[in-house]
């Protein structure tokens, strides 16, 4: 059941990724997608927008027409303009839910703008859109909340509907493979946990490094900025993944358990040391893959003095007894030169040089890559003797790369994510209790930044960021790795 | 035509990456396929700067010659002045494996051909194209231009800049120039600096024994040839004044001055020692059958040490494979060996140079001696 159907959530990801589970034999034999929005429009016309839609987006292509025939069949619409909407869709789910034998079980998927999920929930209770038996459970969309307050209260009404074990926040990044693979990497090898601590680790980079600009998103983003769009949610949830310690088990809440944890330890930025910990950019005019772009203030729907941030870095600190004292840079940023997300964690160098300065003089210190998007891989760089007479010594390359390892494209997130919803794996979801923590350690930066401790500073198109992002790292004689 | 030399089209930098993981993922299968493992063996980035397309060609060959050694990615810049837009090209290299039994290696090359008014955003294709984590070589061929919002931006990628002096026109006014890049912090090559490595090592030998090692610190004049084409038209000293440079670095001459060019575009200096006796310099053009225009074709060391003299030559073999270095003391013939001195390669010279990720502190000491010098 999905709230927002004619939206572009629903076009380009959510429908392509029910496709593609379709194609994969991995929806149920019996199933139904029930689509509702606002707009009056016919299921032939509905079906028809998604069909081009898939064919359009869908990561396998071209689109299969026996497959999309039959899948086409199990879509319905329900327009929703007004309440009287919901009375219908509650005895179109009611009809479909007896053809198909479902027993109720129902997953609602808020493909919405934020605004809307908060009477969409309450239709749901006050309409008895819950099957009267099997499970229910609701699918939320990032943003959630724009503050702890906001997040509190919407955490609220939906607990007036759903229990908290019902509750699917969706971070899609938390979707996607070698994010999964960051737990497996972790934790299903013995040779990487012994060193994963501030002994051997001196600082861990999580970048998350976008070429594109706002594209049409300027409503929504210049009322969120990277923080709240990207921080907030993608890159804690990556900190805490690389973190937090092992948990039991690999269930939702050993993992959520030890996640939260890792969230509750994160050093609180004070308004008041957010000029020193906290670096905020706005991207002017430059070049990206040698086209001429604008600069943010100059983008259709943005003020030209739009105080939004484009460019988040940090540093945090995590206050355990695995990392204290290990600092923990972040960053993000539109229109930066190449689109990436990666971790890196950066070693130790050997403790004492056994080398002479001119034989070690390409040597760096050891680096595991954990790179997350695109071409996902993983990647460690050492020091090895280059074949010459002599000794030189030169940092090396490893390189695991999924796609030439396994020969197979991975799975989009919202497969996997879907998938899990449907199964009531919540593993890969963000419980209410990450979700307040992550929102706890973002809002007083926010509010520093309001209050104009930290300028915003702005930086070319196509470059890595501003300059204050070198000078954070450079002040403890750091770089920023070019991903 | 350009698509058979540089292989398939891209129509954007995220199109090339897509094509270059889809033609990756069909060699790793070829490659199965036969029972081989192939490694995505990248142990550096090269970007390759070139104006013109001859140059672009001949580097990009060099560098296809290079990957088993130095398997890569290779960005080849191709800057052409005419026309606004960017097109990029790209081709992947699968090395056969040979009899004996070297592994397959991929490489990965690719061509970006920028056109128009490219100075100001020129890094901005070749910046999403380097592989992360690995060092960035930028081969700069012909005469790098002494500013340009492109070569600063480039020089500012890059780990290490070769140049080759051989190239260029003026070397005495280029030399200079490439030193001043390194406040970009870059370490700087030069494929002539390469050629001189043999040399360099022939002369180092001749004070290795111990008997003749104090006539270093009596040294009274250095002659050196460098051959010019028959009409001796085109003079190009860069090889020989940074033979000068590395010696006069190495054993701490000051310049005194330049004394007028000697006959037939020569070069005549007047050096001080550390002890302030004097050392005459002179470089001079000679036609040899089978060199390169600028290559040393013969140095003469003459020293003098408590009333005994003593001369080290070594000179190239009309074969032009071979020298022979001659230890003369007291007039009499002490030492005559025969050694192989053969005509390097660009390809031998840079696959040396890719050896070397930090600076080469030797070069730079005998490039800022030459800009003393000029």
């Amino acid at each position: 059941m999905i709230f927002g159907a004619s939206g572009d959530l629903t076009a380009r990801k959510l429908v392509p990724a029910l496709y593609n589970l379709a194609l994969q034999h991995l929806l149920p034999a019996s199933f139904a997608v029930i689509g509702s929005a606002r707009r009056a429009v016919t299921e032939d016309a509905f079906r028809t927008e998604l069909h081009d839609a898939v064919a359009e987006f869908s990561r396998t292509r071209p689109i299969n027409e026996e497959v999309w025939a039959t899948f086409a069949r199990s879509i319905h619409y329900v327009p929703t303009p007004d309440d009287s909407g919901f009375d219908e869709l509650s005895r179109v789910l009611a009809r479909i839910d007896g053809e198909i034998g479902a027993n109720g079980n129902r997953l609602f998927y808020l493909a919405t703008p934020p605004a809307a999920y908060e009477p969409i929930i309450r239709a749901i209770g006050a309409h008895d859109l819950r099957g009267a038996t099997g499970w229910s459970r609701v699918v939320v969309e990032k943003p959630y909340g724009h503050d702890l307050e906001s997040a509190m209260h919407l955490t609220s009404v939906i607990q007036e509907v759903f229990r908290e074990d019902e509750v699917f926040r969706i971070d899609h990044y938390l979707g996607k493979e070698t994010v999964q693979n960051i737990l497996v990497l972790r934790f299903a090898n013995s040779i990487f946990e012994p060193i994963w601590t501030r002994q051997y680790v001196d600082h861990v980079q999580i970048t998350a490094a976008e070429s594109i600009g706002i594209e049409e998103r300027a409503g929504y983003y210049d009322s969120a900025g990277a923080m709240r769009d990207i921080v907030q949610n993608h890159l804690l949830q990556l900190l805490a993944l690389v973190a937090m310690e092992p948990p039991s088990a690999f269930d939702d809440r050993s993992v959520r358990d030890e996640k939260v944890k890792v969230l509750r330890a994160l050093r609180r930025i004070a308004p008041e040391e957010v000029g020193e910990l906290t670096v905020r950019g706005q991207y002017g005019p430059g070049f990206i893959g040698g086209e001429r772009v604008v600069g943010y203030g100059q983008e259709t729907g943005v003020a030209p003095s739009s105080p939004t941030e484009t460019y988040v870095a940090l540093k945090c600190f995590i206050d355990n007894w695995r990392w204290e004292g290990t600092p923990f840079y972040i960053r993000t940023g539109k229109r930066l030169p190449k689109r990436s997300t990666e971790i890196a964690i950066r070693f130790r160098l050997a403790p004492h040089r056994i080398f002479t300065r001119e034989a070690s003089e390409g040597v760096d210190a050891n680096e595991l890559v954990l790179r997350i998007q695109p071409d996902e891989g993983i990647s460690l760089t050492f020091g090895a003797k280059v074949p010459v007479q002599g000794l030189r010594i030169r940092s090396v390359n490893m390189d695991f790369g999924y796609g030439e390892s396994f020969m197979v494209d991975a799975p989009d997130s919202y497969e996997t994510l879907i998938l899990d919803a449907l199964r009531g794996d919540a593993t890969l979801f963000t419980r209410r209790d990450e979700v307040e923590q992550q929102w706890a350690f973002v809002d007083p930066i926010l509010a520093g930044w309001h209050a104009g401790r930290q300028e915003l500073a702005t930086y070319a198109a196509g470059t890595w960021g501003p300059e204050p992002a070198e000078t954070l790292l450079a002040r403890d004689g750091r770089t920023w790795r070019r991903p | 035509m350009d698509e058979a030399f540089w292989g398939a089209r891209a129509a954007s930098i995220d199109a090339l990456e897509r094509e270059l993981a889809r033609l990756r993922r069909a060699a790793v299968a070829h490659a199965r396929e036969r029972g081989q493992a192939l490694a995505r063996a990248s142990v550096l980035n090269l970007v390759v700067y070139a104006e013109r397309e001859i140059h672009a060609r001949r580097a990009a060959r060099a560098v296809a010659d290079l990957a088993l050694r130095h398997p890569s990615r290779a960005i080849i810049v191709l800057g052409d002045r005419r026309r606004d837009g960017v097109l990029a090209s790209l081709q992947l290299h699968c090395h056969v494996p040979r009899s004996d039994g070297a592994q397959p290696v991929l490489y990965e090359q690719i061509l970006a051909r920028v056109r128009g008014d490219f100075d100001e955003r020129v890094a901005s294709v070749v910046i999403p194209l380097l592989v992360p984590d690995l060092p960035v070589f930028l081969w700069w061929t012909g005469t790098p231009p002494s500013d340009g919002r492109h070569v600063d931006d480039l020089v500012t990628l890059a780990d290490r800049l070769i140049v080759d002096s051989a190239d260029f026109a003026r070397a005495d006014l280029t030399l200079p120039e490439v030193a001043r890049l390194a406040r970009f912090r870059v370490g700087i090559t030069d494929l002539n600096w390469a050629r001189l490595t043999d040399w360099r090592e022939l002369i180092a030998q001749f004070f290795d024994v111990p008997a003749w090692r104090p006539f270093l610190n009596g040294i009274t004049g250095i002659r050196a040839g460098f051959a010019v084409d028959m009409d001796g038209r085109d003079i190009h000293p860069s090889q020989a004044l940074l033979l000068l440079g590395w010696l006069a670095s190495r054993l701490a001459w000051r310049p005194v001055e330049r004394l007028a060019p000697s006959e037939a575009g020569g070069v005549l200096f007047k050096m001080a020692r550390s002890d302030d006796a004097a050392v005459m310099v002179r470089l001079r053009p000679r036609f040899e059958r089978g060199l390169d225009a600028g290559d040393v074709s013969g140095v003469r060391i003459q020293a003098a040490l408590g009333g005994e003299s003593a001369e080290f030559v070594i000179k190239r073999a009309p074969d032009q494979r071979h020298a022979t270095a001659t230890a003369i003391v007291g007039g009499t013939v002490r030492a005559e060996r025969v050694v192989p001195l053969p005509a390097l390669g660009i390809r031998e010279l840079l696959g040396e140079e890719l050896t070397i990720a930090g600076n080469d502190h030797v070069y730079e000491a005998a490039l800022a001696t030459l800009m003393a010098l000029a």
